[in-house]
């Protein structure tokens, strides 16, 4: 339906106002200036239903966000595809997570990204206002940086093995 | 309505569920894979019969927003509160806009303030049909009592059918799209400066968001008949948003025009008592004269209630203060709605519960879908609007920065923002009532009244976690996860605590 000109998106996930919630903001801030023209930048502060406005139309995908396992240390960037949210969440009728914005994709038959990346770093407290990350957070933001531009060059060079990282990839 | 005697057990049962409660969350913080801050927690405490004492429903925090603030130039504040949510950017950027409007003491152009209404009704209707379509939607359009894997989005587009689905994603972009238009990112929104906004529409680009209202309407209307097709024809769904396990006779809040008719920018607000009587109607900057907020020890949540009628627990009835905001709670302060299919929808809503206000709670899903029709409406009268492509957008504040307030309805409810600047426009004090605060305290007996119809004997009935999420769906509460920390939804842990504090049952999703 929408017409994109670029066809890998980076989403980046975030509120840059709760400290280290907006890491992923900041790494996307530094990828941009780094990609070419068919990647697009873009940042976003929602969830659910506004993603699938915002995915719809790439070939590609790679978002960057921020998670509490709380089994990791801040800090720890983590590779996900979206098969592990389906795995581990129950579908909930109050939030349309990621797993139910794609599965929806699909039943509408919607032009959606077939490739799906999610780099998450743990964080530490995502809940209080304040600007700036923690320390882990700030030293560990090169290299989500730099993992994200790997996938980026792997997305966009010819399809090698398309294997599953699960949260056991830990960089 | 308590007499003192009962008043007085009541108390002693609260100081020792508090008591009880504090003990168990000392316990749970200090459990390092428990991240009680991230979730959503409902605890029920239960006596020695095995009966519930008490129910607490708790929601992550934000912390620091005030602290935050202070300091800053008070212009920021559209933007900054804009960003505290990803829930409801438009409502705070609004409201925080009409707080610099008092600030300052300017008045907008009347272009400027068309423009405003327009935006903010526009993200009052893909709002609302996000909360119909996906968060709330499922438990009517689907069935409460359908299995749980099919009581979320995907349920409601294989009940609707996948066009359908199609459509409410395609009308919810151009809605969005427009507001960006006008406002830039939907997150982000730049429209509102005080005395204006700093933008119109182009008179070319007029034609296609006059269509696009008209399709915003048409889609209204559609929903509205699906809600009465699904919901209103089935006498088993009708039961259940009349049961007592989700009514309660409280006061109730809105915002209304100079005919007490719902409005979502402007006007005054006004209360009515749990009997439909005209309690109170005030400006904005009248709110702190009307509104008083209760600390509970359980809970971040302060409990707002009626000043004048006073805190007496959670209870309801004409002698306690605790009132409600939200859908259902506007069109039950106001005597109509401003728009002919509204105000049709609105009539037959009243005429089929028979009674006005109306205290069921789960009517709010319904009041939903007829303010959808109203915005809808609304949204057309504006863009036909012969100012509207007007470009006198702005007066240019000169006064000297004092005290300003604001408030609008948010999807959500009564929404009041309030800051205190020195001379130089720089904040000192910040004050926010957020909708979901003004409902705090019916939604905490909601869910304690969902728990004691559910609970017996320290046995509990099958599907207790949905029956009490859905008294609180009702509210479309914002739990203030503006935090997008995957996986992107709120844990919600609930547990039944026995008389002796141990955690006797566990559900968690």
């Amino acid at each position: 339906m929408n017409e994109r000109k670029a066809r890998t998106l980076v989403l980046a996930l975030g509120n840059d106002l709760l400290g280290d919630d907006g890491v992923g903001l900041e790494a996307a801030r530094r990828i941009a200036g780094q990609v070419d023209g068919s990647v697009d930048v873009m940042e976003s502060g929602e969830a659910g239903l506004a993603l699938l406005e915002l995915l719809e139309g790439y070939e590609r995908a790679l978002l960057i966000d921020s998670i509490v396992t709380g089994r990791y240390p801040p800090g720890t960037v983590l590779e996900f595809s979206p098969n592990d949210f389906r795995q581990v969440i129950a579908p909930s009728p109050h939030y349309a997570g990621l797993p139910e914005v794609l599965e929806m994709a699909r039943r509408l038959n919607l032009a959606f990204p077939q490739d799906i990346r999610i780099l998450a770093m743990e964080v530490q407290n995502p809940y209080e206002f304040r600007i700036g990350f923690s320390e882990p957070v700030q030293e560990a933001l090169p290299r989500l940086v730099q993992r994200a531009l790997q996938i980026l060059n792997a997305q966009t060079a010819p399809p090698q093995n398309a294997a599953c990282v699960g949260t056991s990839n830990v960089t | 309505m308590m007499d003192e005697s009962i008043q007085t057990v009541w108390n002693e049962a609260q100081t020792r569920a508090n008591e009880a409660y504090t003990a168990q969350r000392r316990r749970i913080t200090v459990d390092p894979i428990t991240r009680l801050e991230g979730h959503g927690k409902i605890d029920i405490f239960l006596n020695e019969q095995g009966e519930v004492e008490r129910a607490y429903f708790q929601v992550p925090e934000l912390r620091g927003f005030e602290v935050f603030s202070l300091g800053r130039p008070a212009e920021d504040m559209p933007q900054i509160t804009s960003r505290i949510c990803g829930v409801c950017p438009t409502a705070h950027h609004m409201a925080s806009t009409k707080a610099l409007d008092d600030l300052y003491r300017v008045e907008p152009p009347s272009p400027a303030k068309k423009i405003r209404e327009l935006v903010y009704n526009t993200f009052m209707l893909e709002d609302h049909a996000l909360h119909v379509y996906v968060l709330g939607g499922p438990d009517f359009i689907v069935g409460p009592d359908a299995p749980p894997e099919m009581r979320n989005v995907l349920g409601v587009i294989q009940t609707v059918g996948i066009d359908i689905g199609k459509r409410v994603i395609s009308t919810r972009r151009r809605l969005r799209e427009f507001i960006a238009y006008l406002g830039g990112k939907v997150v982000h929104p730049v429209l509102g400066l005080p005395g204006g906004v700093a933008k119109g529409i182009a008179p070319e680009d007029l034609p296609r968001f006059q269509q696009l209202a008209k399709d915003g309407l048409e889609f209204a209307l559609f929903t509205l008949q699906v809600f009465k097709d699904v919901v209103l024809k089935n006498p088993a769904y009708m039961d259940l948003i009349t049961s007592d396990t989700y009514t309660h006779r409280t006061y109730y809040m809105g915002l209304v025009d100079e005919q007490n008719r719902v409005n979502f920018y402007d006007g005054k607000i006004r209360v009515v008592s749990p009997e439909g009587k005209e309690y109170a109607k005030f400006t904005a900057q009248q709110y702190l004269d009307y509104v008083a907020e209760h600390v509970e020890p359980w809970s971040y949540v302060k409990f707002c209630y009626l000043k004048g009628v006073g805190w007496k627990g959670f209870t309801d009835g004409a002698e306690s203060g605790i009132y409600s905001v939200a859908p259902l709670a506007r069109l039950n302060a106001s005597d109509g709605m401003a728009t002919p299919e509204a105000q049709k929808a609105y009539e037959e809503f009243f005429n089929a519960f028979g009674q006005k206000p109306v205290h069921h709670t789960l009517a709010n899903h319904w009041a939903r879908v007829i303010e959808m029709v109203y915005a809808a409406e609304r949204i057309n009268e504006l863009i036909n609007d012969p100012e509207i492509t007007s470009q006198n957008l702005r007066v240019i504040p000169t006064a000297t920065p004092t005290v300003g307030m604001g408030v609008v309805e948010a999807p959500r409810g009564t929404l009041f923002h309030h800051y205190e600047t020195d001379e130089n426009g720089i904040l000192r004090k910040v004050n926010l009532i957020v909708a979901t605060q003004n409902n705090s305290a019916r939604m905490a007996m909601s869910v304690e009244k969902a728990a004691k119809g559910l609970i017996h004997g320290g046995e509990v009935s099958e599907g207790l976690l949905n029956k009490v999420e859905m008294a609180f769906r009702a509210y479309d509460p914002c739990h203030a996860c503006a935090t997008h920390s995957l996986p992107g939804q709120m844990p919600l842990v609930l547990s039944i605590y026995n008389a002796r504090g141990e955690v006797i049952h566990q559900q968690r999703r």
